[in-house]
């Protein structure tokens, strides 16, 4: 039999699966029964991105059906081979989508099923900056449980996303290998056809940062082949179905490895033969053209992005270094060169052995670093990344920043002979890996001792950290010569570009004037180019003819004109991996808030991702805008339309986290006290009329301002 | 990045006509009126049926008169002329292979000509067991040479190629007598055969043909492209324009036309001597820019990037511009009417082979060891003649597009390394190619080739063709001027992969090739053979079972006579959309279109509906996989 025939074969097969489904569906429920994924504004989201309909219920899911059956044409051609595969993955999403009717939740531990919108936007970040390298997605058994495992983990330590659909998941189970999507293994469902929900991922990512049409079914195949480096690591025998699947997964351009070679005829880059499942690893990424950052850190534990998202409970606590009791600090110094000797890595105190299990403690670790490109600016920049670096240890576990850090080492870490020293190993490693243009040399030091700390703290630590805070807030857009064009997510969003002001952080949260001005002067032909901004066209929205001639040419012709501080005429766009969207409110005059992480309604009566679903992709929508949480509180926050009196809703959440700053920023610009208590929240209102009363009572600004349309 | 998007013929014809009125402006013939004066053909000539051998005659056959006064039947006498034919292809590409084999041995550490790809020349010396071990380089490289050039007239034994071939399929050229000895006794053996008096057997003619037509593809057009690879380099994917946009208002223009690229080469050079190029400023030029025309520019432009100005039926075009310095010929399908035609102009039409001469030209005798000297004295008659350009017939077509060329089989099978997985595949063969055809991805190959002829609307069937073959995920290699039309419409253009069906679109981008894949010269027809070989071999099929088939929609020379009987001879079923002079003999016409399967296990197909001949081809493919099993 041929491979052209097996696919056709397998896609029959699932069609009448998925017709039976369905039939079976309208019997029991009827029609008119609604139909859809959990936390996703995308519908069936692969077919609304094959065919750009979406399907609500069952009836129109049948009709569904109909359309995916002529795709199903049987020429010998590639054609309908690639089509057959991506009408078998339809079915696949019918078949699911049937699974959480009545919004039943039909995958339990471990396993995940369908994948919010929320978790792509989050992706979005990493896969651009290459921290998630790959996505790889793993089908069947392994000949043995302990090769299945290898192999994940073998991806893990790489930062690849795994994913598991089938037998895999068992195994892994057996071994007792720890999964979830913190340390990036996401067993998916046990059925072959709950392989879409990642699918799903891949799309969705397209529509989100890519801008692909729904119904462009041309647009989105270029976008999952050029953009999102997945590939597919299928367990043999493989049956029809599977081969099917297969043809879906190599339509969108994701490789194909299996160690099945029984009716598989070999194709290069797409579909190959690996019998040594040991080399999968390595087949699959020369396969998708995918390059691992070699990072050799001499530790005894792993370091990938994987473990990012790591968490450790008490229970598994060998120590803890907790600075909101006592004192901590983390610090970049720049030192001339003379005064630091290259990977020096001193330990001053006592280590990880002499502290009792369990125990809570100080400590202080300053990385000085010395260089001739080197700027006290970049500082903050580098000691920014300390909380990623820590936390990709393999049983560390680490947040906050500057003084109010918080480490936890594991019971196994400590077994494995992390001790203090590997800290060192790891800042050091990592700031001359990101860093080399500027670092030539650096050096770590790490107290433990409570009063070598409490020393540095206050007398060293605290003083540099009110400088630079003090000279960040005199920072202003018009205190600096130029701004930064940030097209980093360029990959993934091909026609966004951010402008990058002091006052006006990218729009994901993790580049600030200051990382911009890094980024290019560690890479003067990288992402963040200068633009200057000489040529005003209007001071009040922040129109620069410069900043558009760049916006032009960094978005290839896509973007004409973008203003800095309006959110109506010629907003920035957005990638898609926004930290936050807002959206004009009409009854109340302002705008509303949302953050990637809340899960709940708004007042404009769409959740996050459906607000989201509105921007992205590098287009311009006035009256929606992605921005950072950082932003909120800048007196540029749409200071065209009247600046942060316009926020009439935030979540609580979100609110808290900003109050301080904006509550300033507030009495600053307009003399009022408290003003996050004027502001509404889901708490207080879900809805217009609530909103609008609640505004009422509290005065809200916003309310006595001018119209915004 | 500008929108991509093919030129048309209509396009083209538009160009066409807009030069006919700067030639009507004075008074220059083209090859448009000449077609008309000349229709209707002679139907004696067109069937074949007319014998002049001997001066008895002429004698034509008519159902009156069955017989010429020898006796000789239409059968023997349509065989006889198909077979001259072939003799005068095969002596042509053959001669110019030798051409190549005599630079070879000219060619000096400290000479005009170098050997620029020695790794090559090892590879041929230790295939023809001449010991290298030791050696000085150019000692080696005339050795080669004499021993190349010993295979045109040695008197014992076959062609040294014919080796590279499958086992199975020497074993058909042993079996049925048609592997090649010596390449000129070919020619001489296929002249006695056709004089008065000697063979009248439909059969033997045909078989005779194959034979004479085996000793140019896999003798001496393989020798020409192997040595010119070795004097030049062995091409490699490179860049270039195509279309008679490329010729510059503001340069000298010297367009190379003819197809040894021993001339061409050294033009090159010197265009880019910084001595003329400011003695071109001087002139009042902005530079020296080379454009080539027919196979010359095909050579060049695998070579050197050089671009195309434009095919055979083109080749008056480039005068028609006004714009053109000199037209520098050596040998090969160049219009006598490019004399007449430059004294329009104040375009110098410059002859230099012996092989070539025609009147209104100057000549200027090329030879290997005078080369500098030669290229330097037509630059520099090129650059001197700028001035005398009238401005008022200037006109260049402001059409041309981006082509990406130069897929020798190195470089293919270089290319195709980029898709092998180094955990699973072996580099340096032809495999991946294989498996894109076994799986289906690609549903097999057509080698399209051959000439212009006024006979089809020019340039038509090979881009309609070539649109047609590859929508439908059959990839397309090139030569000669089929390469140049497909280049000229932009199919050359790596985004022509727009055009693809998925699975050949797939393949183009994962190997970053055009759909349509230049190969070379004429010449170069010898590199599809080593290919088809190569690819059987991998595949471990007779080339006749590969999905391949070779296709010559607007052919017009004995050239291409030559080259169809060497890859019908090797197993590639060959598609024609212009009749050769044949159709007088039921005999003949059976034996090429079916007859010499039997021996061969390919034969000829002849349509003239361009949209039929290429569902034949499509259906040709899809029989072969069928019996493949694949």
């Amino acid at each position: 039999m041929t491979l052209f025939e097996r696919v056709f074969g397998g896609n029959d097969a699932v069609y009448g699966l998925t017709e039976g489904a369905i039939d079976a569906a309208i019997a029991q429920h009827g029609e008119e029964k609604a139909v859809s994924f959990p936390n996703t504004a995308y519908a069936l989201p692969c077919y609304y991105a094959v065919t750009g309909t979406k399907v609500t219920n069952l009836k129109e899911l049948k009709e569904a059906l109909g359309v995916v059956k002529s795709l199903m044409t049987r020429e010998n051609k590639l054609n309908d081979v690639f089509m057959s595969g991506v009408a078998t993955a339809l079915c696949a999403e019918f078949i699911e989508a049937i699974k959480y009717i009545d919004g039943a939740q039909p995958y339990e531990e471990p396993c995940y099923g369908h994948l919010s919108d929320a978790v792509i936007r989050e992706l979005g970040v990493p896969l651009v900056t290459g921290d998630i390298p790959g996505v790889a997605v793993i089908l069947g058994s392994a000949p043995t449980a302990q090769e299945g495992v290898d192999l994940v983990k073998s991806y893990q330590a790489q930062g690849i996303l795994v994913t598991l659909v089938g037998g895999i998941i068992d195994q892994c189970q057996e071994l007792g290998y720890k999964t979830g999507a913190n340390v990036r293994v996401i067993p998916l469902g046990k059925d072959v056809t709950s392989v879409i929900h990642v699918v799903s991922v891949a799309i969705r990512a397209a529509l989100i940062f890519g801008n692909v049409t729904p119904g462009d079914a041309g647009a989105l195949m270029t976008y999952t082949k050029d953009r999102v480096p997945a590939f597919v690591n299928a367990f043999g025998p493989l049956d029809d179905v599977i081969v099917a699947c297969g043809a879906g997964a190599i339509a969108l351009g994701f490789p194909v490895i299996t160690d099945d070679d029984k009716d598989v005829p070999p194709i290069p880059k797409s579909l190959i033969i690996q019998k040594d499942v040991s080399k999968f690893n390595a087949t699959s990424l020369e396969a998708r053209d995918i390059k691992i950052k070699i990072t050799n850190i001499d530790i005894p534990v792993a370091f990938a992005s994987a473990f990012e998202g790591e968490i450790i409970r008490r229970g598994d606590m060998q120590v803890e270094f907790d600075g909101s009791r006592v004192d901590c600090c983390e610090l970049v110094q720049s030192r001339d060169m003379s005064e630091v000797e290259d990977h020096k890595i001193e330990v001053i105190g006592p280590d990880f052995d002499e502290f009792e299990v369990g125990s809570k403690h100080s400590i202080a670790y300053v990385v000085e670093v010395a260089g001739k490109s080197m700027q006290t600016d970049f500082e903050p920049v580098f000691e920014r990344k300390f909380h990623s670096y820590l936390n990709c240890i393999e049983g560390v576990m680490h947040t906050g920043q500057r003084d109010m850090i918080r480490i936890r080492i594991s019971k196994d870490a400590f077994a494995a002979g992390f001790r203090a020293r590997h800290i060192g190993e790891v800042l050091y490693a990592q700031v001359k890996n990101e860093f080399e243009a500027v670092v030539d040399k650096c050096q770590v030091k790490i107290y433990t001792n409570p009063e070598d700390c409490t020393k540095i703290r206050h007398e060293i630590a605290i003083p540099a950290f009110d400088k630079r805070d003090e000279r960040l807030s005199t920072m202003t857009d018009e205190s600096v010569p130029v701004y930064y064009s940030c097209i980093m997510c360029q990959a993934f969003s091909p026609s966004h570009v951010c402008v990058v002001t002091p006052e006006r952080l990218g729009l994901c949260g993790a580049v600030s004037w200051l990382d911009a001005k890094a980024t290019n002067e560690l890479d003067p032909n990288g992402p963040c180019q200068v633009i200057t901004k000489e040529r005003v066209i209007d001071e009040r929205i922040g129109e620069y003819e410069d900043v558009n001639e760049a916006v032009k040419k960094f978005s290839q012709g896509a973007l004409e004109d973008v203003s800095l501080y309006s959110i109506m005429e010629k907003p920035m766009t957005s990638c898609g991996c926004f930290e936050c969207i807002c959206g004009i409110e009409p009854f109340s005059n302002g705008v509303c808030i949302a953050n990637r992480e809340y899960a709940g309604m708004t007042p404009l009566g769409m959740t996050f991702p459906e607000l989201a679903s509105m921007t992205g992709g590098g287009v311009q929508t006035p009256g929606f805008m992605g921005h950072g949480k950082h932003f909120i509180a800048s007196k540029k926050f749409m200071k065209a339309e009247g600046g942060v009196a316009r926020i009439v809703w935030m979540p609580k959440e979100l609110k808290e986290q900003v109050a301080d700053r904006l509550n300033e920023t507030a009495k600053e610009l307009y003399g009022i006290e408290n003003f996050t208590d004027m502001i509404g929240d889901e708490t207080i209102a879900e809805d217009p009329e609530t909103l609008v009363a609640f505004l009422t009572e509290k005065n809200h600004p916003a309310l006595g301002m001018d119209p915004m349309m | 990045m500008s929108e991509f998007k093919l030129t048309t013929v209509e396009e083209f014809e538009q160009a066409t006509a807009r030069l006919l009125e700067t030639g009507a402006k004075v008074g220059a013939d083209a090859w448009q009126f000449r077609v008309k004066n000349q229709t209707p053909h002679c139907k004696f000539g067109d069937e074949g049926v007319c014998c002049r051998i001997c001066t008895m005659g002429p004698c034509r056959i008519t159902p009156k008169a069955p017989r010429g006064i020898c006796g000789c039947d239409v059968h023997g006498i349509v065989g006889r002329n198909f077979l001259r034919f072939t003799a005068g292809g095969s002596a042509t590409h053959s001669d110019h292979g030798r051409e190549i084999c005599h630079t070879l041995y000219e060619s000096a550490a400290d000479g005009n000509y170098k050997v620029k790809d020695p790794e090559k020349l090892m590879r041929i010396a230790k295939e023809w067991d001449i010991e290298t071990e030791g050696k000085d380089l150019y000692d080696l490289a005339h050795e080669v040479a004499v021993t190349g050039l010993m295979e045109y007239g040695k008197p014992f034994g076959t062609q040294r190629f014919l080796k590279r071939a499958p086992k199975h399929t020497q074993e058909i050229w042993e079996r049925e007598e048609i592997a090649p000895h010596a390449i000129d006794r070919e020619v001489s053996r296929s002249m006695h055969m056709t004089h008065m008096g000697c063979s009248s057997k439909a059969e033997a003619l045909i078989r005779q043909s194959l034979r004479s037509g085996l000793s140019d593809g896999w003798g001496g057009s393989m020798m020409g492209t192997e040595f010119s690879d070795v004097l030049f380099g062995t091409p490699k994917p490179i860049d270039t324009e195509a279309n008679l946009g490329v010729m510059k208002a503001d340069e000298v223009n010297i367009i190379v036309h003819g197809h040894d690229p021993s001339l061409s080469e050294m033009i090159c050079e010197y265009a880019d001597d910084p001595e003329m190029i400011a003695y071109a400023k001087e002139m009042g030029a902005k530079g020296i820019n080379v454009a080539g025309v027919c196979c010359t520019s095909n050579e060049v432009a695998m070579r050197r990037g050089i671009p195309m100005a434009g095919n055979f039926l083109q080749q008056e075009n480039v005068v028609l511009t006004g714009a053109c310095e000199a037209i520098v010929v050596d040998v090969q399908c160049i219009f006598p009417a490019l004399g007449p035609l430059s004294k329009c102009f104040h375009t110098k039409f410059v002859t230099t082979s012996p092989i070539a001469q025609m009147p209104d030209s100057e000549f200027i005798r090329f030879n290997a060891k005078t080369a500098g000297e030669n290229a330097k004295a037509i630059v520099k008659m090129a650059v001197e003649n700028f001035k005398n350009r009238k401005p008022e017939l200037v006109h260049i077509p402001a059409m041309k597009q981006n082509a990406t060329v130069g897929y020798s089989v190195e470089a293919i099978i270089k290319t195709l390394d980029g898709v092998t997985n180094s955990q699973v595949d072996e580099t340096g063969t032809l495999m991946p190619l294989w498996q894109c055809v076994a799986a289906g991805v690609i549903r097999g190959a057509v080698a399209m080739v051959g000439c212009n002829n006024p006979k089809v609307r020019p340039d038509t069937a090979h881009i309609e063709l070539m649109k047609k073959l590859i929508a439908n995920d059959v990839i397309v290699v090139a030569s000669g001027c089929s390469a140049q039309a497909a280049a000229r419409a932009g199919l050359m253009d790596k985004r022509a992969r727009e055009l693809c069906g998925a699975g050949l679109k797939r393949v183009c981008e994962l190997a970053d090739i055009p759909p349509v894949l230049h190969m070379g010269s004429c010449v170069d027809i010898s590199r599809m053979m080593v290919l088809v070989a190569e690819l059987a071999k991998i595949g471990n099929v007779n080339i006749s079972q590969l999905p391949v088939v070779g296709c010559a929609p607007e052919w017009m020379s004995e050239k291409a006579v030559s080259i169809g009987n060497y890859v019908v001879a090797t197993g590639i079923d060959t598609f024609l959309g212009v009749e050769p002079y044949v159709s007088g003999s039921s005999e003949v016409t059976e034996l090429l279109t079916s007859g010499v399967r039997d021996w061969v296990e390919a034969a000829y197909t002849v349509e003239k509906d361009i949209d039929k001949l290429g569902d034949a081809m499509l259906a040709r493919i899809e029989e072969k996989r069928a019996a493949l099993g694949v």
